[in-house]
């Protein structure tokens, strides 16, 4: 197995190589800027950025903005709550997008493809335009107000974005592995198990890694579904930090820092599933 | 052999379709049955008016201008996060030192929270001490008096500036779907390419890019209905103005459902949207299916 | 043991539950009140925490507590009501919007309510008059109301050599003069959301011609191209004209223009009295740093009318516990100590006529007097309006302040798109 960043490790002149990380210097310094402007923000107090002083560079750490938000009991309780449901959305979202992605992509019949389309579909509309009839539907369940009704529309809505995901990723999965294992009177769930999915850790990596950041970053749903303050996430808390007439720039900056760690450590965690080389050689083998 | 197979397509897609079915299919269809009606969300039996709503929406001028604004989001939506992160991900792809840190650099915009990106971003782009026109301030050696363009506030570059800071976050996003495509890529390829001396370029474009057609799909289909959909950062940014000269058809429709409670309306918006959805992504199947039986 | 006996003692095990599981589901709709609301934020808290305690205490019951930061606010309340899932009591700003409400039925009649419990003598009359009755009856009880007013930085004015705040357009007009020509820029006007800019509206068009002119304007029964608005935009372009406002006002925010008026950027701002809570929050000192000054009178023949928002209460007609949303409605309007709390944390003014002087700081004890001494209380443009004809209120202004030399096609445009509102 070899790791992407080394494949090209035969080809690179010295000169290119430089050339690269030149042009990524740059631009990780452009995508930088905003980024440093958010930590700016954490560290001043909101007064200070009222009066128009964010972009300088700060002569001292103010901490009081960490200090505001550790110390609030409720935070603990909203991150528990979004582990939750993002750490079950996701795993839920990806399993049944990984089962509707492999027959589409290893099982198609007539109108499969108007099926996978219709899956797709799902990524087609503002999500703001079954607010109310998700409501309804969850209201009459008795749900509004718990973590299931989060976990569940999550669900539904990442099944589009994971079975498209999966099926153009199977696709490129050479059908000869499927077929020789038949052969082998392998049934095909343990075809998939064990023999499909091990090598489409790439994918199944990139799915966890997107789904968590969006379960984790949505603020729609947990508006709509969630009433009492045990069962908020961590966005709504941050959003609500600001008042009706007040404004909050430091500590919903330093809880916007602290918020956005689990999806870096997420991404961190899976970038060593970019792995290449599995299919040939499997196939090889 | 084909009835077994059939068990396995049933067995395989009863859960995620009776998933999808129950909670994103049905909600969907029933909310387009209120674009029909004239309800304002608050009336237990709303008045059935037919095609009424679809007549206002041809001749309502706010709707073709934010139609207009999202084409306008989705033709950037390709230029420039689609081929950032491309560009992004084939950059990171050769060995170059500190490629962890670089990834995460580029991938955190996404990790943060929209309404602070929303909020920096309006920091940036403030006319009076905001970070963009210190910059240019300083370059050309100007006072605050003679440079103090309103970005977000003039019609004219307002919508420029929303999109540029969706992409900003969006690039990101397209920067990790490339990279798992590259992993795709047989390196028995680029080695024979290496031992034919085959010049970098040429290897980019007649292999690597190729066989970057099905993340290529994902990247585009994710950031065209990125541009369809974004709602977030726009409406915190300039909320669809000066003017309506920032507005896009998904805040349009949240405007008309929920700010102005024209429940009916709004959902006849969300009707046609979801129709040109379906044009676009069908046309785009289709041709792509068409390329990819040249290569098969 | 007989298998017979174990049923029996399953059954009534069961049975018990069952009974108890009901009781507690009854005793607990019974105990709970839900409420929604858009005062988010410690601030939020602070001034409603201690009412939910109290209410507690006083009745054993236990309030649910949602808050919605107000730009979510009107979607959540619309998704709770199409659902069929209204809170026992919720927040509505008085005027169109709980008319909006109204009109659909929704909302429990408080008429009963307000006689028992004698809220005649305990709200004051002419916040009671204009934010609580609707289609004859009353379905609002006020928490707290705001007044828009000039506010200006103190330490600009005395360094200007502003000795005398305006009471007159002419010495108004002057006074901005004289600022200007001391290099500070008169006023800060931050129309980025649209709506600080309509109460420069608002004023002018009251100045000039009167509340009940303005009141056929906002119920569609007068146009945007009367020589009444015509006037009262002339007067408007007049001091954009002469510079008197800064640049960009599209620009900021109204927390922006507050922070260039605390910055000594620019002198004034015409905002309503939660500016004072949000300045107090950054350090500033009522008169000390900051003050008011009502609107100026244009035409002397004029009556003074205030404009500000009235925040409220609304009792849901289908919620589960009626009872106890009405009587958390009762302390939260009548208890002294817990108004008195509520205008100090808000910057807020409170209708409760009972709130004693020291309550408030000596800025916010002359808003009171200018609201109790005026001759009508009027809501504010986009909560007089409904609310796509206030949309279309609110472009207008922002348009203006963008910049516009043709104020009578400006005029017309409006019109056009305000009746077409009006129809819909």
């Amino acid at each position: 197995m070899t790791d992407a960043s080394q494949r090209a490790a035969p080809s690179g002149s010295p000169l290119r190589r430089a050339a690269i990380f030149v042009a990524l210097v740059v631009l990780a310094g452009l995508f930088l800027a905003p980024t440093v402007g958010v930590i700016f923000s954490a560290f001043k107090t909101t007064r200070d950025i009222s009066l128009g002083e964010l972009w300088s560079i700060p002569s001292r750490l103010f901490l009081g903005n960490f200090a505001v938000v550790l110390e609030k009991p409720e935070i603990y309780v909203y991150l528990r709550n979004t582990f939750i449901v993002a750490i079950s959305a996701s795993l839920l979202s990806i399993t049944l997008g990984s089962l509707a992605g492999y027959v589409f992509a290893k099982l198609p019949f007539f109108g499969s493809e108007l099926l996978f389309l219709l899956f797709v579909s799902g990524l087609f509309f503002p999500p703001q335009i079954v607010l109310i009839p998700l409501f309804k539907m969850f209201n009459g369940m008795g749900l509004i107000d718990t973590l299931w009704a989060l976990i569940i529309v999550h669900t539904a809505m990442g099944i589009p974005i994971c079975t498209l995901l999966m099926r153009n990723f199977l696709i490129s999965v050479p059908d000869a592995l499927r077929e020789s294992a038949l052969v082998e009177g392998v049934s095909e769930w343990r075809i998939l198990l064990f023999v499909v999915l091990p090598i489409s850790l790439p994918a199944l990596a990139v799915l966890a890694t997107l789904q968590f950041t969006w379960i984790w970053n949505d603020f729609l749903w947990p508006l709509i579904m969630v009433q009492s303050d045990e069962k908020r996430t961590v966005m709504l808390g941050l959003v609500f930090l600001r008042g009706q007439y007040s404004v909050a720039w430091g500590i919903q900056g330093a809880l916007a820092l602290l918020a956005s760690l689990p999806t870096l450590l997420v991404f961190l965690f899976f970038q060593r599933y970019f792995i290449s080389g599995m299919t040939m050689g499997a196939v090889k083998g | 052999m084909a009835t077994r197979e059939n068990f396995w397509r049933f067995a395989l897609l009863a859960a995620p379709v009776s998933v999808f079915a129950v909670f994103v299919l049905w909600p969907m269809f029933d909310s387009f049955r209120y674009s029909l009606t004239d309800w304002n969300g608050f009336d237990d039996s709303p008045r059935f008016v037919g095609l009424e709503n679809f007549r206002r929406i041809f001749t309502d001028p706010l709707f073709f201008n934010s139609l207009i604004n999202t084409a306008i989001w989705m033709g950037a939506a390709l230029a420039v996060p689609t081929i950032g992160g491309l560009a992004l991900a084939l950059l990171l792809d050769s060995r170059v030192r500190g490629a962890r840190i670089f990834k995460s650099i580029f991938y955190l915009p996404i990790c943060l929270a929209s309404v602070v990106v929303g909020q920096i971003w309006i920091w940036i782009f403030q006319p009076d001490w905001g970070l963009l026109n210190e910059a240019i301030r300083s370059a050309g050696h100007l006072s605050p008096k003679q440079f103090h363009w309103a970005w977000l506030a003039e019609p004219r570059t307002a919508l420029a500036c929303v999109i540029l800071a969706w992409s900003w976050q969006q690039t990101g996003l397209n920067m990790v779907i490339f990279l798992a495509g590259l992993t795709s890529i047989p390196s028995e390829l680029l080695e024979a390419a290496a031992i034919d001396n085959v010049p970098d370029w040429k290897k980019t474009l007649y292999i690597v890019l190729p066989m970057l057609r099905p993340a290529t799909a994902v990247a585009v289909a994710l950031s065209m209905i990125g541009a369809l959909k974004t709602f977030d950062i726009l409406y915190i940014m300039t909320g669809g103005g000066p003017f309506h000269s920032s507005d896009t058809l998904a805040l349009f429709m949240y405007n008309e459902s929920f700010q102005k409670y024209k429940m009916g309306y709004g959902s006849s918006i969300s009707v046609v949207l979801f129709l040109i959805c379906v044009v676009i992504i069908v046309a785009y199947f289709r041709q792509v299916g068409k390329l990819g039986e040249i290569y098969d | 043991m007989d298998p017979w006996v174990i049923l029996r003692r399953c059954g009534t095990a069961v049975l018990a539950s069952a009974l108890i599981l009901a009781a507690n589901v009854a005793w607990a709709a019974e105990n709970e009140v839900t409420i929604m609301h858009y005062f988010t934020a410690d601030i939020g808290g602070a001034g409603l925490h201690p009412i939910f305690d109290k209410f507690k205490k006083e009745t054993g019951i236990t309030v649910v507590d949602s808050p919605i930061g107000h730009e979510d606010y009107k979607t959540g309340i619309l998704v709770r009501a199409a659902g069929n899932s209204l809170p026992d009591i919720f927040s509505e700003w008085a005027g169109a919007r709980t008319q909006f409400v109204v009109d659909t039925g929704k909302l429990e009649p408080l008429d009963a309510l307000w006689a028992a419990q004698k809220l005649d003598s305990v709200v004051a009359k002419p916040v009671a008059a204009s934010a609580t009755i609707y289609n004859g009856k009353r379905y609002l009880i006020p928490i707290g109301y705001h007044y828009a007013a000039v506010f200006y930085n103190a330490k600009v004015l005395k360094d200007a050599g502003v000795t005398t705040t305006p009471k007159t357009w002419d010495e108004f007009v002057s006074m901005c003069k004289t600022l200007k020509g001391k290099g500070v820029t008169p006023f800060a006007l931050g129309t980025k959301n649209r709506w600080p800019g309509q109460f420069w509206f608002d004023y002018l068009l009251l100045r000039t011609a009167g509340p009940e002119y303005r009141a056929k304007l906002v119920a569609g029964k007068a146009s945007y191209t009367d020589p009444e608005v015509k006037k009262a935009m002339a007067l408007w372009k007049d001091i954009v004209d002469a510079g008197f406002f800064g640049e960009n006002s599209n620009a900021d925010d109204w927390t922006d223009a507050a922070d260039k008026v605390a910055k000594g950027q620019a002198a004034m701002t015409l905002m309503g009295t939660w500016i004072t809570g949000y300045w107090t929050q950054n350090g500033l000192k009522a008169v000390e740093d900051y003050d008011f000054f009502d609107f100026p009178t244009v035409d002397p023949s004029v009556p003074r009318v205030a404009v500000g928002p009235v925040d409220g209460f609304v009792i849901s007609a289908k919620g589960k516990n009626l009872e106890g949303a009405e009587k958390l409605a009762t302390l939260i309007i009548s208890d002294v100590d817990l108004q008195i709390n509520w205008a100090k944390t808000q910057g807020a003014l409170s209708p409760n006529v009972n709130v004693p002087t020291s309550a408030y700081t000596p800025v916010m004890e002359r808003a009171k007097e200018s609201v109790a001494t005026a001759a009508a209380f009027n809501f504010n443009y986009d909560l007089a309006n409904p609310p796509s004809v206030a949309d279309v209120g609110l472009n207008m202004f922002a348009k203006f302040m963008g910049g516009t030399n043709d104020i009578n096609a400006l005029l017309e445009e409006t019109q056009k798109e305000a009746a077409d509102a009006f129809k819909k």
